[in-house]
């Protein structure tokens, strides 16, 4: 069974048709590729299947088996789909260690009224999770910077924490938007090779959206292609490479075949 | 700073004994202070610390909701209303002297229930948040302060324009809190209380859930906060604060109410106690309480003679000290003190490392 | 150890800053809490400390200087109560003066009552502020009980029973409105013929006058502060309703604003006050030569002559008192100062009749001034002038449950 599967997803702004009946499916513990020239509705489609924006009438999302199509961000976060944004939308002003904690919202096991009833239990769970947490940063190599508000770190470093504050929910399923946007090539490997252990260590289902193709080649199982809000092609990195259709759209958007190419076999 | 980071060290090793030392002893610390005012300088320096504390109480619980979690509101003085007209009625006697309405139940009852009512109103408070931001957010909590402020002026039954007059003093017994010196062992149990409160919330899923929405709403949502529960708990939190304040401020005698003690202008010393304190920074709310109460009353005599005529410039001298330092103290003198501290830690940690690093070459 | 020096220094210091706020033996400490924001506020506030200033050139009382202390309330009860705790507690004050408003000397009367300081009411009318029954509180206005009287007697008597009614949001206007209501119900068995209650600086006031005009009233009674009568009164007419239905103003038509705002709307105008600018009395006369040159004021309104009186009446109090001025004898020097007030009898001032006050902690003895007198204006605008329709002296007990 697919741990997420779309039928006719859809979604306009006014008259901007930004995502066009989008079927799709995820199979578990796979790396899932999404691809698409600008503006082709991937950070969109990754809005719907959060829960950021509501899908229109007749799209269908369902996540493990339960249908998400109209729950709020924070019920299909709570059912393990966690993501991460392209421009990281860290908590700038909360210390490094508190970014992750509040990734570990969803799994609170006391009520919000706690700290007013039962403050010895809140403290004793806290204690819990915040070593859980600095574990996690250790692992992630930012266990140094565990005290600092968020906005004070480097930018590579800011990639790692909003990757660790994903992790920290504890997801099923990682949305991945753009992860390594703005890296040198060296660190864009260090980052994927993390994602990979991270996948592995937590038993983790990715759907990748990633401007380095090189990058979605190497290391995805299945890709998909979206231009103009419409899928225009699914398969291996091996059989989308080679469809025309795809190599049409990036020329369509007055790329020379050669670019593209370069781009795709680099 | 040596002085800043020294107290801080103190209070460090203070809580590694017990986690309640440091307030254990703040509270032993304050107990005297009544003694300590009338004895060497004058009682009226326990009815300004009474004040404080209302204020402290009234600052504290604001952060919640403007500091923690980000929401632009300027009714509370609103809900510091509705605590002290609840309460304030509640405990009348029914046909009193005042004409207004009373119930006559026991100073201990109203207050709770004081409180329980202004939480709910700040449920209603905080329900334009669902939908509106910023400075649209400011102008609907703005309305609602201030239709409460207007509903009392014009409701005989809740004092109108002559206010609700000789509120009963809470008492145990034959004891009557009625005096500078009992009223202050109340309202500064309640505001060390509050503050401690304040503070279990910050450190808690609650304050990190709030904090996450006052720095970005979207992540917050898909990091699994519901992002309308936690903005109206906020508003209930920061109303519970208010509705004890206002009930406090009620019973405090001479126990007299007017609606214009609840105008705009309360509204904005409120919010500037918590700018000048430091935005979101619990100790800032206390610090910024504090310091615009006192600052307020030493300026309150200050008459200059222009073209021989007096002119009282409080108002002036106030306004402009107070954008000065809004102006060159942005975060407040709570976010300095924050700097301090922080910067306390890195260097510990760093020598501590350091250290660690010496003892294993 | 260092750091306890510290602190123990900075105590001291806060100490030392203090102490020098402390009162010198042997002044008589006066502190006044007043509405300092609007210009009139700060007019009143003046010439209180002119004419204290003046006692005090003029040798002082029994050779004492008076030491006055005047703080703005800004008509808040909290800041007023703040304020003569701290005139009390910190100042250690002789004598308070306050408030101008009603909502702010309501409260205050409890902190005086408890402290034992005598008060000096100088403007507030609230007929509540002399029932609490305290020792310790003097009023000089008119109170509030006797306005409603004087109103509905004359309006009664000389225009007419069905009577329209403006009603601002603000407490002397609610009061003014409540005693007018209540004395013509008990004096001629009328209720109100229409009844518009508005908000305290409402300035729209068109629809009621349309009602008010289509229901042929004999008068309008416009209760609000001045600037939201003046707008009132303007737009009665501006609604055409006739100038032979009588315009009857609260207790705030007597300050200048009305009829300056107002124009031509001003004319015909009468409302019950404690002084005519327009008396003929010499003092009356000199009065206004003073606040005219000195204030630039040139029909002072009662306010202002209910402080002069105040002043007056403390000069005389604090003359017959016989005060010890010692650290130690300030309890037995306010006693001795509340009961000089409260011997104060006949005394003939500003004030449109004698002002007599006794012992006992009832209105009928602290309710020391009851003479009103009605005033008309028979010009509205900047140069406007007044005359006096009637005196009327109340008795001590009218106007009580």
């Amino acid at each position: 069974m697919a741990l997420l599967e779309t039928r006719n997803l859809s979604k306009s702004f006014g008259g901007l048709q930004a995502i066009d009946k989008v079927s799709l499916k995820v199979e578990p513990n796979t790396v899932h590729g999404l691809i698409g020239p600008n503006g082709s509705g991937k950070s969109t489609f990754f809005n719907l299947l959060t829960g950021v924006y509501q899908p229109d009438e007749g799209s269908q999302i369902s996540f493990n088996g339960i249908d998400i199509t109209s729950s709020p961000a924070h019920t299909i976060a709570e059912l393990g789909l966690a993501r991460t944004f392209q421009l990281l939308r860290l908590y700038g002003e909360l210390s490094v260690l508190d970014n992750v904690m509040v990734g570990y919202h969803p799994h609170t096991k006391y009520g919000p009224l706690a700290p007013l009833i039962n403050g010895a239990e809140v403290r004793r769970q806290d204690k819990a999770v915040r070593e859980e947490m600095e574990e996690l940063l250790e692992f992630i190599g930012l266990a140094e910077h565990a005290e600092i508000p968020a906005a004070e770190l480097s930018g590579g470093q800011r990639r790692l924490l909003a990757l660790g504050r994903a992790i920290a929910m504890r997801p099923k399923m990682l949305l991945l938007d753009e992860p390594g946007a703005g890296l040198s090539p060296v660190n864009v490997d260090n980052l994927m090779s993390t994602i990979m252990t991270l996948k592995k260590r937590y038993n983790l289902t990715i759907i990748v959206v990633e401007h380095i193709l090189k990058v979605v080649m190497s290391t995805c199982d299945t890709i998909s292609v979206l231009d103009h809000g419409q899928k225009i092609s699914e398969g291996t990195p091996e059989f989308v490479k080679g469809d025309s259709a795809v190599v049409e759209a990036y020329l369509g958007r007055e790329m020379a075949d050669e670019d593209i190419r370069a781009a795709m076999d680099a | 700073m040596v002085f800043l980071s020294r107290i801080a060290d103190l209070i460090d090793a203070l809580a590694s004994r017990h986690r309640l030392l440091p307030w254990l002893i703040a509270y032993l610390m304050l107990l005297p202070l009544p003694f300590i005012m009338s004895t060497f300088f004058n009682s009226y320096l326990i009815d300004l610390a009474n004040r404080s504390c209302l204020f402290i109480l009234l600052a504290v619980g604001l952060n919640i909701v403007k500091g923690f979690c980000g929401q632009v509101t300027v009714g509370h003085i609103g809900l510091y209303a509705i605590g002290a007209v609840t309460s304030a009625v509640l405990s009348l006697e029914p046909g009193g002297f005042g004409g207004a309405l009373g119930f006559g139940l026991p100073v201990w009852v109203s207050i709770p229930i004081a409180v329980l009512v202004t939480a709910f109103a700040g449920l209603i408070v905080g329900l334009p948040s669902v939908r509106l931001e910023g400075a649209y957010l400011a102008l609907a909590t703005l309305g609602l302060g201030e239709s409460v402020r207007i509903f009392i002026a014009v409701t005989p039954a809740l004092g109108s324009s002559t206010g609700l007059m000789m509120i009963p003093a809470p008492s145990i017994g034959s004891f009557v809190f009625d005096s500078f010196t009992s009223y202050y062992y109340l309202v500064m149990t309640a505001a060390l209380v509050g503050i401690y409160f304040s503070f279990s919330i910050l450190r808690s899923a609650t304050g990190r859930a709030f904090q996450a929405i006052r720095e970005d709403t979207i992540a917050a949502s898909v990091n699994g906060i519901n992002v309308i529960k936690y903005k109206l708990l906020a508003f209930v939190l920061s109303a519970i604060y208010a509705g004890l304040a206002g009930a406090l401020f009620a019973h405090m005698p001479p126990g007299y109410l007017h609606h214009n003690n609840f105008t705009v202008i309360e509204m904005v010393t409120l919010l500037l106690m918590v700018v000048l304190g430091g935005i979101g920074n619990v100790w800032g709310g206390v610090i910024g309480a504090i310091v615009v109460t006192i600052a307020y009353d030493q300026t309150k005599d200050l008459v200059v003679y222009f073209m021989d005529r007096p002119i009282v410039i409080q108002p002036l001298v106030f306004g402009l000290s107070m954008v000065l330092l809004v102006l060159f103290m942005p975060r407040g003198i709570g976010g300095w003190f924050e700097g301090v501290l922080r910067n306390r830690r890195f260097i510990k940690r760093s020598e501590e490392k350091l250290g660690g690093t010496a003892r294993n070459s | 150890m260092k750091l306890m020096n510290k602190v123990f220094a900075g105590l001291v210091a806060t100490g030392v800053g203090l102490a020098a706020t402390a009162a010198f033996a042997g002044d008589i400490r006066v502190g006044i809490t007043m509405r300092m924001v609007s210009e009139n506020g700060q007019a009143y506030g003046q010439m209180v400390m002119d004419e204290i200033k003046a006692i005090n050139e003029s040798g002082g009382i029994n050779g004492n200087m008076i030491k006055a202390t005047l703080m703005n309330d800004e008509c808040k009860s909290d800041k007023g109560v703040a304020n003569a705790n701290k005139l009390i507690f910190q100042e250690n004050i002789h004598l308070l003066i306050g408030s101008t408003c009603s909502s702010v000397s309501l409260p205050i009367v409890d902190v005086t009552a408890k402290a034992g300081v005598p008060q000096m009411i100088p403007h507030s009318t609230n007929s509540k502020i002399t029932q609490k029954g305290s020792e310790w509180v003097f009023r000089i206005p008119v109170s509030g009980r006797y306005y409603g009287g004087v109103n509905a007697k004359y309006v009664g008597e000389n225009i007419g029973t069905k009577i329209a009614y403006i009603c601002a949001a603000d407490a002397a206007s609610v009061g003014d409105c409540a005693n007018m209501e209540k004395q013509m119900r008990a004096r001629f068995g009328v209720d109100p013929a229409y009844r518009a209650d508005v908000q305290e600086k409402e300035v729209d006031f068109r629809s009621h006058m349309q009602k008010i005009k289509s229901m042929n009233v004999d008068g309008i009674l416009v209760a609000a502060l001045a600037e939201t009568m003046a707008r009132a009164l303007i737009q009665s007419y501006e609604a055409g309703i006739s100038e032979d239905v009588r315009r009857i103003g609260s207790s705030s038509a007597s300050n200048a604003p009305v009829p300056k705002i107002a124009g031509d709307a001003a004319k015909g105008v009468f409302f019950t006050a404690a002084y005519a600018a327009a008396d003929n009395r010499p003092i009356a006369k000199l009065f206004n030569e003073m606040t005219r040159k000195r204030y630039g004021i040139h029909a002072p309104d009662h306010d202002f002559s209910q402080a002069y009186d105040l002043v007056r009446i403390m000069e005389i109090a604090l003359n017959n008192a016989d005060l010890k001025l010692e650290q130690w004898s300030l309890a037995n020097d306010r006693t001795a100062i509340r009961d000089a007030i409260a011997s104060v009898e006949g005394y003939e001032g500003l004030a449109s009749g004698p002002i007599s006050f006794c012992a006992a902690p009832t209105p009928q003895c602290r309710d020391g001034n009851r003479t009103a007198v009605l005033i008309g204006y028979t010009k509205g605008g900047e140069n406007f002038e007044t005359e006096v329709l009637a005196r009327v002296t109340m008795e001590p007990d009218f106007g009580l449950e």
